[in-house]
């Protein structure tokens, strides 16, 4: 287990490392002058000299690379060009809001998909099984965004329940839950789906396994069966589902963080984007690329605890 | 059958007994809608960058913070104009380089910094005219102290536009010398000292501003003692924002402005804050493609303006003629050309040219991208085959100007928005000489031009201005290098109990604010 785990670690720090070179590359290979595009049309050439000295633009692409994994191994992040606040600490305001949305979206989209998807594979074919097809079908195909407006359009505009914008009073967790309640429905209403259908294909490749049938040989109970053995093996590709769809909402929640007008990680990379504030789109990336890989991590030594062959895989 | 109809707190209540709202039984504070509370809700339509009018973005929501929290001599006034700001007793132009003001006792800097002073306005605009904002302060020489409150404003050349244009835009604001100087000179987010009928006692970024009132303040108090300012950047998202009752103004886009006009919500009313930015089609008079003035003048003439003031922004566009924006002194009624495209045709019979092929680049958002494509129909009917180019807005800006590239060489058509102020002289200064290049990217320049601008710099009589700003825009358009497209309006749905006011830039002044 130590040596997968250290083996694990080493490859994620690699893949870190060159996610952060890619960003790097990007960003210089953005067309136009970095500090004119930075500072507007409006900076006088004093200005604009400072600030590429400041930014490190006037030294060669290696040196600059160099400076900023330094600067990123210290955790220093650079300041908002705009306002001058620490990169780091804007982020970690929003930060805990997209992880709340993320975790709410995934959570109650794992809670109601995976019974659906066990309850499909245990009576395929069934009534039940095609209902909950085309619900998965469904849930999948609608983009989360044309969710959100309609799910505003009706619980806020037509009936008034819920709120549209903001993320609730800080220190109100009544006041939060409220205004989390239909941005995490938006957000997580297609996980249902791809939640379902994969436990149920899981399921089903389980189900035709020898030992589940001579588990049914020896008389087991049904549900014994199915919950004891079939869907602890069934759950593995889900928890990795849910571990890589955690990792990619961190920066897909974007459209219900903008529809609703909630503090994120998603909405400040747009933001940052419309404003050219490079040093934040920076941060915010390079932050949601850690977290993408610390819950894959997390995920995959989950599987091989749950899973001990797994281990010699890597 | 009975018809089933629930409140907000029953279907909340009915959730929490269900677990899914968990701990928050009972206890749900955020119904308090903005149209229920005593509070204001705003829209902001973008993140605050930084409040020093010196090295802000400008716009909106830096002006509208500042106006609620700062002290000025003079605000836009609701008929477009200026009128003298709540801080002071007087400003009156003694004539055309000398402006007099004289401060209100007891106007009290915040974190007790004393007094607003004169000295604090001279700070101010000497370090406004060697700010990132200088241009605004062209024409200031310096401010004469007289004694604590009073003062005068010396110009170095008569500048009509001076009191509009400077002083009651968001650059001219007054900061506090001694507070400022404290920070060390420069400041972003939070103003070093305050001192205005609000005062802001909560910002949290992409969600919240809090104005509430300023127990120190001695001016009149304003109608709305609480405003919380939402951050909203999306206009859909402000538009069903304000139909949930959650916002009581909000600015919309030209496609809602268009929804609205038909049917708006119960209880709202649309107000036109002001239409100061104008769009135009350019040419590169010096590109061999178009060197042909005839070239030129059977563009203008193929091109339909109403067209796209129709197909891209449903009709909520005003048409241009010109530069001169709506409402403001020197706006034209016509063009010197007119949609005609057998006449087109025949101007370029006459230049000997056919199967002419020209690029056209834009900036890539719906708008523009709607309005290329009118444009490319409407000359293809005329034989020229355009290819568009969208742009992102980094190289989009640089590609006219000589400092950033050789990609002004490669200019051909292209379409193009500036903002104006609240003055006509504002856009014209980016077409004089000393501006080819640089913002002249239809790089044209013309003697008679550059005096007339002086003079009607200069001019303080409206007469005189129209006559000379209508000659000016003539002389653009007998260049062959603009078609002129369209004035965009800002525009904003509010409540209709709520009476708001805005800067001619579409700015919200909440402090004059009012119930209806």
């Amino acid at each position: 287990m130590w040596s997968y785990l250290s083996k694990r670690i080493l490859l994620s720090v690699m893949i870190v490392f060159l996610a952060i070179l890619a960003l790097f590359i990007t960003l210089h290979s953005i067309p136009g002058d970095p500090v004119s595009i930075a500072l507007g049309p409006r900076a006088t050439p004093e200005i604009q000299a400072e600030y590429a000295a400041r930014m490190h633009l006037d030294k060669p692409l290696y040196h600059q690379f160099a400076i900023f994994i330094g600067n990123v191994a210290r955790g220093d992040l650079g300041k908002d060009l705009f306002s001058n606040r620490s990169v780091l600490l804007i982020l970690s305001e929003q930060l805990p809001f997209t992880i709340i949305l993320a975790i709410t979206a995934i959570g109650w989209s794992a809670l109601i998909g995976i019974p659906l998807g066990c309850l499909s594979a245990v009576k395929p074919n069934s009534i039940v099984d095609r209902i909950t097809g085309i619900l998965s079908v469904g849930t999948i195909a609608i983009p989360s965004f044309l969710v959100s407006i309609w799910a505003i359009l009706i619980f806020s505009v037509g009936l008034k329940w819920l709120p549209v914008i903001g993320a609730g009073e800080p220190g109100d967790i009544g006041d939060q839950i409220y205004h989390l309640i239909l941005p995490a429905f938006a957000v997580g209403l297609g996980w249902v789906g791809y939640l379902a259908r994969m436990v149920r294909a899981s399921m089903l490749e389980v189900m035709s396994e020898n030992y589940i049938r001579s588990a049914h040989a020896f008389g087991l109970k049904r549900r014994t069966i199915i919950f004891r053995y079939a869907l602890k093996v069934a759950i593995l590709p889900t928890i990795t589902l849910i571990g890589v769809g955690f990792g990619a909402l961190l920066s897909g929640t974007v459209f219900a963080e903008i529809i609703f007008s909630r503090p994120g990680i998603g909405k400040i990379i747009y933001n940052m984007v419309l404003a050219r504030n490079f040093p934040v789109i920076q941060g915010a990336v390079l932050i949601t690329i850690g977290m993408y890989v610390v819950v894959t991590l997390i995920s995959d030594l989950l599987v091989s605890l749950l899973d001990p062959r797994v281990r010699d895989t890597l | 059958m009975k018809k089933i109809m629930q409140t907000r707190r029953q279907v909340l209540q009915t959730l929490a007994f269900t677990g899914i709202a968990g701990a928050a039984v009972g206890k749900f504070p955020g119904m308090a809608y903005a149209a229920d509370g005593g509070t204001l809700k705003i829209q902001f339509e973008r993140e605050l960058d930084s409040l020093d009018p010196g090295y802000f973005v400008g716009g909106s929501p830096p002006n509208d913070v500042n106006w609620a929290i700062m002290p000025a001599l003079v605000l836009y006034s609701r008929d477009g104009g200026w009128t003298p700001s709540p801080h002071v007793e007087s400003v009156v132009a003694r004539d055309s380089t000398h402006i007099d003001f004289t401060l209100r006792k007891g106007m009290m800097w915040s974190n007790g910094f004393g007094e607003v002073t004169t000295e604090d306005v001279a700070y101010t605009y000497d370090r406004e005219a060697v700010s990132e904002w200088k241009g605004d302060f062209v024409a200031y020489d310096h401010v004469e102290i007289k004694d604590k409150y009073s003062g005068t404003i010396v110009l170095n050349q008569p500048f009509a536009p001076f009191m509009n244009t400077t002083l009651a835009s968001g650059t001219g604001i007054i900061i506090c010398k001694k507070a400022v100087e404290a920070a060390g000179g420069k400041f972003t987010i939070e103003q070093p000292a305050t001192c205005g009928p609000y005062m802001v006692t909560e910002y949290r970024q992409g969600q919240v501003l809090k104005l509430r009132p300023n127990p120190d303040w001695n001016g009149a108090k304003p109608a709305y003692a609480n405003i919380d300012c939402l951050f909203v950047t999306e206009p859909s998202a402000a538009a069903l924002a304000f139909e949930a009752g959650e916002l009581d103004i909000a600015k919309i886009s030209s496609e809602a402005y268009a929804r609205y006009l038909k049917e708006s919500p119960a209880n709202s009313a649309l107000t036109v804050a002001g239409a100061l930015q104008y769009m135009w089609m350019g040419m590169n008079t010096d590109h061999p493609k178009l060197k042909d003035i005839r070239v030129r003048q059977a563009i203008q003439h193929a091109v339909d303006a109403a067209s796209v003031v129709q197909g891209a922004y449903a009709g909520t566009a005003e048409q241009s003629y010109g530069v001169v924006c709506p409402g403001l002194v020197g706006r034209r009624e016509k063009t010197g050309y007119s949609y005609d495209p057998s006449k087109a045709k025949a101007l370029l019979d006459e230049a000997g040219v056919s199967g002419l092929k020209l690029t056209l680049r834009t900036l890539n958002n719906q708008e523009r991208m709607l309005s290329a494509q009118i444009i490319q129909a409407n000359l293809a009917a005329i034989g020229i085959t355009v290819e568009i180019i969208p742009l992102d807005s980094g190289p989009f800006w640089n590609m006219g100007q000589e400092s950033k590239g050789d990609t002004w060489k490669e200019l051909e058509l292209w379409i193009m928005r500036y903002g104006s102020g609240p003055d006509p002289y504002e856009p014209f200064q980016w077409f004089v000489k000393d501006q080819v290049g640089v913002w002249n990217w239809e790089r044209w320049s013309s003697d008679e031009f550059e005096d007339l601008f002086a003079k009607g710099v200069a001019e303080t009589d409206s007469e005189k201005r129209k006559e000379i700003y209508f000659r000016m825009q003539e002389i653009m358009e007998e260049t062959g290098a603009y078609v002129f497209l369209t004035h965009e309006p800002e525009v904003f749905i509010h409540k209709s109990s709520l009476s708001p006011h805005f800067a001619p830039s579409g700015e919200m002044i909440v402090g004059a604010f009012n119930k209806v």
